[in-house]
Order: structure tokens, then C-alpha cells, then sequence
């Protein structure tokens, strides 16, 4: 029989990490193979309680296991937050198609993210890093709403150790522990060391982010093709059939998540 | 197409000869609390129709329904609610009987273009849909009449089937002409060839003429509610975007979902899970745009918050998103919708002042 696109497959959480009092990393191991691409997302099943979309945050060429970072906003994160090592989840996909990578190369890449929303990025530096012959430049620009928000602490100093890497990280709210900047993540997007000819701007964040920074990169010079954003809605079915995702003539899940600005610049209401 | 004459008297043997190989759904006259009379004098049938399944001894029930039942087809081939996977068998869904559905009109049969589109279209298909779709016999019927919130001819589609069927049945005198529509049902039409003579020439003709008086009937009753042509649906819902219809009807919705739900191309569902003692499963169940949380996100924010922005949504999704993908609007002009309403929300009226604003803008 044809395989069944709504059953989920087994996964096992083996490990879990506290990245802020609200967000927590997991990583889960399929007992079956499966892969995705970056960008792309699945659907993650608290068995009995239902599922929600995650894009992953890990290197899409580790196959044996998949990291999901993970904020605790609803009913199935915070069941999600409650379980630990061991515990059996179910995942469906991958779904989407992730971000076009083939469009990006040779380019200078500028990668901005908003809170949670560096999860999915994470995953596309990944894939940049191992193939960065491909990339001229790699800029990150990232604004969390304080310090204590800011995930994959560990990471970003290692990150900045990487020589085509070039970052720099805002918070909406400064603190005394805190030295670098204060403002939101559009404050960090002035004299940006890429190339606007050939540059690809790639987005994540919640959709008021996103909007301002879109706006502030269209300001700079960005045209609307080379801006890249990733438009995560109540995706269900993750196959074009539920309905909930659309987005003018286009699903959310199947056309997306990521769409070039140019695709959706022309649709009522997308930043809602 | 192959066209026979089937008797009146050999109708039971006819179905009792389907539900050997199907389990076979038939009409019956329903009680239903909604009767929508004509308000300029036209004197349109109120009765309504639901399915119900054949048995022998229920015969005498089932009739010839003069238009389509209160039903959509949908809720035939993807249930309302239905087990579609579990934790982590993969057992998959149990066997079922073919299903034969008689009484199907042609507005139903339009929305299984939108269904199938839907749900085997894209890269891939829903399995429950997919077996029961092509397993089940469709036997549609033409329309003799129509209730008055019948708008099928509006946008192009005929009170009468002439494609997608797998069986037609066309009342005529004492009896039905019956049209072979597909390949499916040949060994049952050659079972019954002692009840099946071939279609007189003269019988087609009565039929043609039949045909044709509905539809100048039902062209003068549609003529009362002036519904824009479907070639500038898509038009007038997106130059509509800020119309005051929305607001202006939606003041009235007590967001029941009956319009959705009894649509015969809405398709939106959920994936669920409903907790067991012993295994917890995983349902697929309707849901609707109209209703409150269709669009909300974990952590509480809804695009579709205000109950105007679902209801201009719900026609966004039918007549800009289908038109653009699949070239057909989602609407087959059935007006389920307008009946179930409590609020007498009105698709003919949104369609006809979307269409007033663009072209007759006040003065």
C-alpha cells in the first residue's frame, strides 16, 4: 500500500537543551530514515494531544538525528517542554520547499533573525557553512528582546571565530550583563558589508519583524527577489489540502514556507 | 454515450442489483425546518432530501429527488470525522464496502472537481479519499426543479449532468433514461439487459426538451437576483478587499460553521488526535474558515480575527485562490449556504454588491 501521508513516524527525544527560560532545544532520532532540506518543515506529534509545525534547526546532512528548537507558546510546545529524554514523539514530512540554495550561490548572503526565529536559520548556516566556497560572504544579524532571550549562546562565539561569518546581535533591552547593542534588530542592518547587487537577504522571525525589517531592507536597496522570508502559518496537513496556510494563491506549506518578497508583496494583510 | 430505458417498476430491481456489489445510498424526503419561499411569485418546491441507505425493505421510501439533498457529496468520501493514522501500528484503515451514491445532481458533481483537485491533486494524495473515490459508483440525476436557492446556471453549470458520472438517470414519461457514463458499472448494466432497451430517438429529443425548459425556468428565476457572471468573480473579490459588504453582512453570523460544513466544495479539515486509554488516534475532521481559530497560531495570534475578515476570506479562498489554481470557482452554485444560514447570509447579494461597487460605484 501507498505510504499513508497523515501517519506519523516514531521519533525519540535524546537530548534536551534549556536555551532561555521559554525555548528549549530538542533532539529527536526517527526510528526510521528520514531527511529533509533546510527550510524545509515537519510536523511534530505530542501523541495524544496533537501536532504543530517546526521547521529544524539542525544540519540537514546529519541524518541520525533532527534538532528542533522549541518556545513554549501553546498547548502542544509546553506538553513538548514537560517530556525529557526518552520520551516518543511522532513527525510527518518533511514538507515545503525550503530555501532555494541554488539561488544563493555566489552571493552575499545577509541571514537576519528575530528571537526564536534564528532555529530555522541556524540550520541554513549550516548548509552555508559546508559548502561556503559556494558564498562570497555570510552576515548574520540577530535581535532577541534581552539577553536573557538570545539562543545558542554557546554557538555564536564559536560562529564569530568563522572568517567569511561576519555578526552582530541586538536586544530590544539592554541590562547590565548585557555590552553589545540595544535596539531592535533593524538598529544592526545600517552599513551592512554586503554587496546589494548580488546579495540574498533571508528573514525569520515573528511577522512584525519581519515586516520591519523588510521594509528597512527594501529601504536599503534589497529588490523584493532577493529578500527571502520565512511565512509560518497554522500549517496542519503540510500537503495543500487542509486550507489553513493560504497565502493569496499560494499555501504556506506546499509553495513555502519561504517566498521571495517579490511573490507576496502584492497580498493583502501578509505581516497578520 | 450509452443510453438505455429503465422502467419505472424495475427502479427496486435496478438498485437492488447495486447494493449486491455497493453500499448503496439512495434519497428520501427529509423534515427540515427551512423553507425559503419565492418572494415575486414564482411557485418554487420547498421539500428537501437527504440520503439514506438502501435496504429492500425500505424501498417504498426512496424517491427521485427533484434537486439536490440536503448533504453535500463530501461528507460520502472524506467523513466528517474519521480515524486516518494512529501511534505507530500503521495498521492503516480497516476495508469498507464500495460506495454507490444515488441522487447526485450536477452541482455535485462540479465539486468533485474541486475535491479531487484537493485531495489528489498536488504531490500527494489522501488515501481515504483517494480509495473511496475510485471505488464508489456515482449515479447522478438531472434536476426536473429547483428550489429557490438554487443558482447553478449562473455560473455556467447545467440542472443536468452531462460528464463526470459513473451512471445518469433522466426521468422521461414512465421511467428514467440511463446514462452510461464510465466503464464501472458494465458488468451491472450487462446483469440487467432484460430491464435495459436501448434509447429511442425520440426519447433523447423529450429529454433535450425536458432539459430545456428547466433551465429557461431557472435563468428566469436567477434573473431576480442579478449574479455577477463567473467570469468576473475573481475580479470583484479582490478589487472588493475593503468593501463594506463584509462588515455589513457578517453582522448577523453567530459563527455556527453551517455554511462551511455544508458546502459542497469547502474541503479545509484538521489533523487531530483523540486520546485513548488503550491507543490514542489520529482523526482528520472538518473544519472551516468561518469559524473563530481557523487561523490561529500557537500563542494566540489570528490573522482572521475579526468575523468580516473570514467571511471575505471564505470567498478569497473559492473565487481568487481556486480561479488562479485550478481555473474553476469553488462554488457550483448549489445554495446549501444560503438555506443553512441563520443569519440569511447571502451569497447571491455578496457576489451581486461586490460586483455593484466595482461597476456602479455610487454617485
Amino acid at each position: 500500500m501507498k505510504k499513508n501521508i497523515y501517519q506519523p513516524l516514531e521519533a525519540v527525544i535524546e537530548d534536551v537543551i534549556t536555551e532561555t527560560p521559554s525555548i528549549k532545544t530538542f533532539s529527536i532520532r526517527p526510528k526510521e530514515a528520514f531527511s529533509f532540506r533546510t527550510g524545509q518543515f515537519i510536523e511534530l506529534t505530542v501523541p495524544g494531544l496533537g501536532e504543530a509545525p517546526f521547521t529544524p534547526s539542525s544540519d540537514p546532512a546529519v541524518k541520525e538525528k533532527i534538532d528542533l528548537t522549541i518556545m513554549n507558546v501553546g498547548a502542544v510546545t509546553s506538553r513538548l517542554h514537560a517530556l525529557g529524554k526518552g520520551a516518543s514523539v511522532g513527525i510527518r514530512g518533511p514538507f515545503g520547499k525550503g530555501y532555494p540554495l541554488d539561488q544563493f550561490q555566489g552571493k552575499d548572503i545577509l541571514i537576519v533573525g528575530g528571537g526564536v526565529g534564528l532555529a530555522p536559520l541556524r540550520s541554513l548556516l549550516f548548509s552555508l557553512f559546508s559548502a561556503s566556497g559556494n558564498y562570497n560572504r555570510i552576515v548574520l544579524r540577530y535581535g532577541a528582546r534581552t539577553s536573557g532571550d538570545i539562543i545558542y549562546k554557546s554557538s555564536l562565539p564559536e560562529w564569530s571565530k568563522i572568517k567569511k561569518l561576519d555578526i552582530a546581535v541586538s536586544v530590544d533591552v539592554g541590562d547590565p550583563a548585557w555590552n553589545g547593542k540595544v535596539g531592535l534588530v533593524t538598529a544592526v542592518l545600517d552599513n551592512l558589508p554586503v554587496d546589494l547587487a548580488n546579495a540574498a537577504a533571508i528573514v525569520c522571525g515573528p511577522p512584525i519583524m519581519m515586516k520591519f525589517v523588510t521594509l528597512k531592507l527594501l529601504d536599503l536597496g534589497f529588490p523584493a527577489q532577493a529578500i527571502f522570508l520565512s511565512m509560518e502559518k497554522n500549517m496542519s496537513c503540510g500537503l495543500g489540502k487542509c486550507g489553513h496556510c493560504r497565502i493569496g494563491k499560494y499555501y504556506a506549506c506546499k509553495d513555502g514556507p519561504v517566498f521571495a518578497y517579490e511573490q507576496l508583496k502584492n497580498i493583502h494583510d501578509i505581516w497578520e | 454515450m450509452e443510453t438505455y430505458f429503465l422502467k419505472n417498476e424495475d427502479l427496486p430491481r435496478f438498485y437492488a442489483r447495486i447494493s449486491q456489489d455497493y453500499e448503496l445510498y439512495l434519497p428520501v424526503k427529509a423534515e427540515s425546518p427551512v423553507k425559503i419561499k419565492c418572494d415575486y411569485g414564482f411557485n418554487l418546491p420547498t421539500d428537501d432530501y437527504a440520503f439514506k441507505r438502501h435496504t429492500p425493505d425500505g424501498a417504498r421510501d426512496f424517491i427521485f429527488n427533484e434537486y439536490r439533498c440536503i448533504e453535500p457529496i463530501r461528507a460520502y468520501l472524506a467523513n466528517f470525522k474519521e480515524e486516518i493514522g494512529d501511534y505507530f501500528s500503521g495498521a492503516g484503515p480497516a476495508p469498507e464496502k464500495p460506495l454507490a451514491i444515488c441522487g447526485v445532481k450536477n452541482c455535485d458533481l462540479f465539486s468533485l472537481r474541486i475535491l479531487d483537485f484537493v485531495f489528489l491533486g498536488g504531490e500527494q494524495e489522501d488515501p481515504l479519499y483517494k480509495k473511496r473515490r475510485e471505488s464508489s459508483l456515482i449515479i447522478s440525476g438531472d434536476c426536473p426543479g429547483f428550489k429557490e436557492s438554487c443558482f447553478c446556471r449562473a455560473f455556467e453549470i447545467n440542472p443536468y449532468p452531462s460528464e463526470g458520472f459513473d451512471l445518469n438517470l433522466s426521468p422521461l414519461n414512465n421511467g428514467f433514461l440511463l446514462d452510461i457514463g464510465s466503464g464501472k458499472a458494465r458488468g451491472i448494466i450487462d446483469s440487467l439487459s432484460a430491464i435495459l432497451t436501448p434509447a429511442g430517438a425520440g426519447q433523447l429529443s423529450g429529454r433535450a426538451a425536458k432539459r430545456g425548459n428547466v433551465i429557461n425556468k431557472l435563468e428566469e428565476h436567477l434573473r431576480h437576483h442579478q449574479i455577477p457572471k463567473k467570469e468576473t468573480l475573481q475580479d470583484i473579490v479582490l478589487s472588493g478587499y475593503n468593501s463594506p459588504v463584509w462588515r455589513e453582512q457578517m453582522r448577523t453570523c453567530v459563527e455556527c460553521g453551517g455554511c462551511v460544513f455544508i458546502c459542497d466544495t469547502c474541503h479545509c479539515f484538521l489533523l487531530a488526535d483523540e486520546p485513548g486509554a488503550a491507543a490514542h488516534k489520529r482523526i482528520r475532521v472538518w473544519d472551516g474558515c468561518l469559524l473563530k481559530n481557523f487561523s490561529r497560531v500557537a500563542g494566540g495570534a489570528n490573522p482572521l480575527r475579526m468575523r468580516y475578515m473570514r467571511l471575505r476570506n471564505r470567498y478569497l479562498k473559492k473565487f481568487d485562490f481556486f480561479i488562479e489554481n485550478l481555473g474553476l470557482q469553488a462554488c457550483c452554485g448549489c445554495g446549501r449556504c444560503i438555506e443553512v444560514c441563520p443569519g440569511k447570509i447571502d451569497i447571491r447579494y455578496i457576489l451581486r454588491k461586490l460586483h455593484e461597487e466595482k461597476y456602479l460605484p455610487a454617485a
